[in-house]
């Protein structure tokens, strides 16, 4: 018996407005597109610096070394770091 | 066809692997990085404010939930639940682009000579809350079946799981089935299976493991999920390890009394029902020989000094990510099931083991049968 499967549940609000909700998405959204472009780029700069011709199969075989993921890490976790400041002001009171 | 696999692992590649192209990586990496830095949030920021929340005298820990108006839960919730959502459409951008491929290849492991067999029921009743849970969000659920090939719910299960949990902070050089392995041999040296079979089996990515571990037994897997068990058939084929795979419930697999010298579940406890999961003990007594060993891995939501911040943890799991049993499955005791299904109380064993490569408790509870 064919299934067309199912829905997942909807999310709650987080933010009284939702707009904020759907910013914060776009920040996503926008991080995850940067991290292509530098993956991408990355790719192209090695592959030049070794002299190989940039093909599109040449990027598909392209393996990034774990100096280029430490680099990945590091820029994500600059871009979370303002979340660090949050804190519920009225729990200090 | 390659060797059959003996180290199974969450980089274990085979013919229904979707290829990662540049810009697949770049996306996976960022949800995988972004994952794990919420990760370290909810550790540190979050478990703080919780602290805060409940020494200030605001909250007790309890039933309420003691962030609810913190803009930090607020912030990471949306952050969370957006980064599964964003690893969702990644992964089904990527298997989607290579269908035509990844059929090809499908096509070509069918024309080999089975090592294992498939049987799928398409008159099946499906269960309601299978056919309605999404689990973890995962577009159409593990019930998805858009046809009589269709093996994506297998392979969005697959990535999926290997993206989530490597971002959860788990290594890729070990996996829930060798855990059970291990616990096995060391639990009951000398065990050498004939028959064993995993229930709630999915795409089979445990139940490789069991293959490779006892290459003597006939390893037997159920699931509901059709979808799952057609890619779970093509990637056992494609490692070169003969699964039995059956789409049936684990609480009425269809084999006979006393038909298995092991039963195994991996995190399938905290996905069912309570009434499903004391009616998959009662299954796992019946299809046990005398002598047999049921054993049931799972997430650790019942150890005692769970701390209130990480059962708070469990509770976002309930209301957010898709996990509808879990507070249901932190509240059952599973060794009364197991006793109330048959299994004597002095036979049953119930541990907590780390992972070999990750952060994770693996719940490990089970019963040999007298």
């Amino acid at each position: 018996m064919s299934q067309d499967g199912a829905e997942p549940r909807a999310k709650p609000e987080y933010f009284d407005d939702p707009a904020v909700q759907a910013l914060y998405q776009m920040v996503l959204i926008l991080g995850e597109e940067l991290a292509v472009t530098r993956e991408h780029l990355h790719a192209l700069t090695a592959l030049c610096a070794a002299g190989t011709p940039p093909s599109g199969e040449a990027l598909a075989a392209f393996q990034p070394d774990e100096a280029f993921d430490a680099e990945r890490a590091e820029w994500v976790a600059r871009l979370l770091e303002p979340l660090n400041q949050l804190r519920n002001a009225q729990t200090d009171t | 066809m390659a060797p059959a696999q003996t180290e199974l692992n969450r980089s274990t590649v085979h013919e229904m692997t979707p290829v990662q192209n540049c810009r697949d990586r770049g996306r996976q990496a960022f949800i995988f990085h972004a994952k794990r830095q919420l990760g370290v949030y909810s550790r540190t920021v979050l478990h703080r404010e919780f602290d805060r929340a409940v020494s200030s005298g605001r909250s007790d820990g309890g039933a309420s939930n003691p962030l609810a108006d913190n803009p930090a839960f607020a912030a990471w919730s949306a952050l969370n639940i957006g980064s599964q959502q964003q690893m969702w459409r990644a992964l089904g951008d990527m298997v989607d682009r290579q269908t035509d491929a990844l059929n090809e290849h499908a096509r070509s492991i069918e024309a080999r000579s089975p090592l294992g067999s498939l049987t799928l029921d398409p008159e099946l009743p499906l269960p309601n809350y299978f056919r309605e849970t999404a689990y973890h969000g995962q577009p159409g659920g593990f019930c998805l079946d858009r046809g009589e090939s269709d093996w994506y719910a297998g392979a969005l299960q697959e990535a999926g799981g290997t993206l989530y949990t490597r971002g959860a902070g788990t290594g890729d050089k070990d996996s829930k089935g060798q855990a059970v392995v291990r616990f096995l041999g060391q639990r009951f040296p000398g065990l050498r299976p004939n028959t064993l079979i995993d229930l709630g089996c999915g795409h089979g990515g445990q139940t490789c493991n069991y293959a490779a571990a006892f290459p003597d037994a006939r390893t037997v897997g159920v699931d509901l999920g059709a979808g799952l068990l057609r890619y779970g058939h093509l990637r056992a084929e494609s490692l070169g390890l003969p699964l039995h795979l059956k789409q049936a419930c684990a609480s009425h697999t269809g084999f006979p009394d006393a038909s298995f010298d092991v039963v195994v579940s991996n995190i399938l406890l905290h996905e069912i029902p309570r009434d499903m999961l004391r009616a998959v003990m009662r299954e796992s007594f019946r299809l046990l020989r005398p002598g047999g060993v049921v054993l049931h891995q799972d997430v650790p939501t019942q150890r005692p000094e769970t701390p209130a911040f990480n059962q708070w943890l469990s509770q976002w799991q309930v209301q957010h990510n898709d996990e509808p049993f879990w507070q249901s499955f932190a509240e059952t005791s599973v060794p009364d099931a197991l006793v109330e299904a048959g299994f004597h109380p002095g036979q049953i064993f119930e541990e907590y083991v780390p992972q070999v490569d990750g952060p994770l408790v693996w719940y490990m509870v089970g019963a040999q049968k007298v």
